[in-house]
């Protein structure tokens, strides 16, 4: 008899021909069991390096534990985010954070999206210059870190040269870094520079999206280019513009590396992000337990703004 | 509205030639379809018009103004598309406002309100202009984008395929209501179809298309009933045109020259047990309920002809076929005049 022959659907053909003991072993494994099996190293993954330490965090912020002391963990309930909401010197670093995000962030997409309108227009060798752009972006952090205190070098730096070649003040008559008007909008500068490519990638995913006969149906019903950009372009290519900026946002939230190469918070404190506030009092002050407190703060600030975000966004897409 | 006309047109995409040489006269008040297979340079020729191509060769006159080297937007055009291509995040109304809201034309508000709510009641989704365009199923939309054209008073409404992408009882509800519609308005219109049942019902005119060339112009009837070539008889009627080999039928009177025989299914007679006409054996029988498609084997050649419902015929059957006022054809699928 050939397979053809036996009844049945090939599932069935297949379980017939199971030797009976592994047979007796897998029927014991549901679908569901199955779906779990393979999704178990994963979870536990996640449990190990994620979620644990978030616990553990959570925990330590409720204690004044130092962990360069040997001293046992004394908990002090929640005196140490009393400390940190009562303490203004956060709240300007705070705010400092915002300045720095609010900054970069309407410079990237600006920048992004015209550069993304510039290379959609598929020019002759446009491929070239996509790639050219996301450069930055392929950088490391502490290679573009060195590499731009270096620019920012008052006596042999290009870009004081450059800024003195057009306005004529004398390239070292100010400093990028060490000024306290200027070291804000280095940072500024600098992860503007570094992450434009990345807004500019996704919008270019966006135009491309938007279908060829619609800008022709409006080019037939005699709208202009302007408004062709604020009836068809923007409203199509906002869903990927705000899902650009979300990234960023908790990017430049969180920047550490760039803002601790260039200025390390100073001069003063002008620079001094909560990133680098954190890790100020983590490894330079051992306040396991404040900064842990600090770290719960900036989880459920970043947690909650992006939520509320996540659901404008959702908003956005269904139109 | 106003007279179109296309002189001796061209256009190349690479090494393909899209159109070639195509000249088209479309009088005011015409519904002029062009009639073809898909890539037979049917969309490329209404998108000449359009401005949406540029010519290699020849000049687009509209309104006896030479709009060859013009944008679309100077032509006084109005285009739907084959797909919905609608502004999505823009209700109904405002998506049929749209064109009226041009700076090079702009109406006052309540000028726009009117004529959007006349159109939307011409195509009956006046119920749907708050919803978004994006909210609509696939007729809805396709309403919505036609509604878009007609709001306008252009000099030509250019249409490349609307009614493809709906079902079956929409596409004839709204071939109906095109051509009412088209009527009523008197525009002028040039429709591309690869659907002969849609150029048959709503042209005044239908130019059959080919390889980027007109192969024939005339009317629905004359282009049913006289075609020029093989080709544009086997591209009208519903079950197509029965060739068969000039030699087969030697009792016919042919023109000399006549290489093949053209009959449609309705021109075929069909009797049992008959001495004249050809002898044929019945293979199969469709039972379309009004009628009956009665396929017929022709020494190796298949017929269909059409027979009454209640012609009681079956499988098997030695028949005989008779052929009233078939066409000719000669070696080159040229049509030979008796």
């Amino acid at each position: 008899m050939t397979a053809a022959d036996e009844p049945g659907t090939l599932v069935e053909r297949i379980a017939a021909q199971t030797p009976p003991h592994v047979a007796a072993r897998v029927r014991g494994l549901s679908d569901r069991s199955i779906a779990w099996l393979f999704i178990a190293p994963t979870i536990l993954l996640l449990l190990a390096i994620n979620i644990f330490p978030l616990v553990w965090a959570i925990r330590l912020s409720f204690t004044s534990f130092m962990s360069n002391m040997p001293m046992p963990m004394r908990f002090n309930g929640i005196d140490n985010y009393i400390d940190i909401l009562a303490d203004e010197d956060v709240w300007q670093h705070f705010q400092a954070t915002a300045h720095f995000v609010v900054s970069t962030i309407a410079l990237q997409v600006v920048i992004g999206l015209g550069l993304a309108l510039l290379i959609n227009r598929q020019f002759r060798g446009h491929s070239f210059w996509t790639t050219v752009i996301l450069l930055p972006m392929m950088l490391s952090p502490a290679v573009v870190g060195n590499f731009w205190t270096l620019l920012f070098q008052p006596q042999i730096g290009p870009f004081n040269y450059l800024i003195s070649f057009f306005t004529g003040a004398p390239p070292s008559s100010f400093t990028m870094i060490g000024d306290v008007r200027l070291a804000p909008w280095t940072i500024v500068l600098v992860n503007t520079w570094m992450w434009t490519p990345y807004v500019m990638l996704i919008c270019l995913a966006g135009l491309r999206s938007i279908p060829d006969y619609i800008y022709e149906a409006a080019e037939v019903d005699r709208a202009s280019p302007w408004r062709q950009f604020w009836a068809i372009t923007l409203p199509m290519v906002l869903p990927f513009l705000m899902l650009a900026v979300l990234f960023q946002a908790i990017q430049a939230f969180e920047m550490f590396d760039l803002v601790n190469l260039l200025t390390s918070g100073g001069p003063g404190s002008v620079t001094e992000l909560v990133s680098i506030t954190l890790k100020r009092s983590a490894f330079e002050k051992w306040e396991t337990g404040y900064s842990s407190a600090l770290a719960v703060i900036l989880f459920v600030t970043v947690f909650g703004a992006a939520n509320i975000y996540v659901k404008a966004l959702n908003r956005v897409k269904q139109r | 509205m106003a007279d179109v006309s296309l002189a001796a047109v061209t256009k190349r995409f690479g090494d393909t030639v899209a159109v070639d040489d195509l000249s088209l006269d479309i009088a005011d008040g015409a519904f002029m379809t062009l009639l073809g297979p898909t890539g037979a340079g049917k969309t490329t020729a209404l998108r000449l018009v359009a401005g949406l191509e540029k010519p290699d060769g020849g000049r687009i006159v509209i309104g006896r103004r030479d709009v060859t080297s013009l944008p679309p937007a100077a032509r006084d055009v109005a285009f739907v598309f084959q797909q919905y291509s609608l502004y999505p995040h823009l209700s109904v109304f405002d998506n049929l406002a749209f064109p009226l809201r041009a700076p090079a034309r702009r109406l006052p508000e309540n000028e726009i309100k009117a004529r959007v709510s006349e159109v939307a009641a011409l195509l009956r989704i006046d119920s749907k202009l708050g919803n978004r365009a994006t909210k609509l199923s696939g007729g809805e939309m396709q309403r919505v984008a036609i509604g878009r054209a007609l709001v306008r008073r252009p000099a030509i409404y250019l249409m490349d395929e609307p009614l493809s992408s709906l079902d079956a009882k929409l596409r004839a509800d709204l071939r109906l209501e095109l051509k009412r519609i088209q009527a009523e308005l008197g525009a002028t219109l040039l429709y591309v179809t690869h659907d002969q049942v849609e150029a048959m019902t709503m042209a005044t005119t239908i130019g059959v298309i080919d390889a980027g060339r007109i192969v024939q112009i005339g009317s629905p009837r004359e282009i049913y009933e006289r075609p020029a070539s093989l080709y544009v008889a086997a591209r009208l009627g519903q079950p197509s045109i029965n060739i068969v080999p000039r030699h087969l039928l030697p009792d016919i009177p042919a023109p000399s020259g006549a290489e093949t025989i053209g009959a449609r299914a309705e021109t075929l007679r069909v009797q049992r047990n008959s001495g004249e006409g050809a002898r044929g054996r019945v293979t199969w029988i469709e039972h379309l309920g009004d009628q009956n498609h009665l396929h017929i084997e022709l020494d190796r050649h298949e017929l269909v002809a059409l027979v009454n419902p209640d012609a009681d015929f079956a499988v098997g059957d030695q028949v005989g076929v008779g052929f009233v006022n078939p066409l000719f054809f000669d070696r080159n699928g040229v049509r030979l005049v008796r």
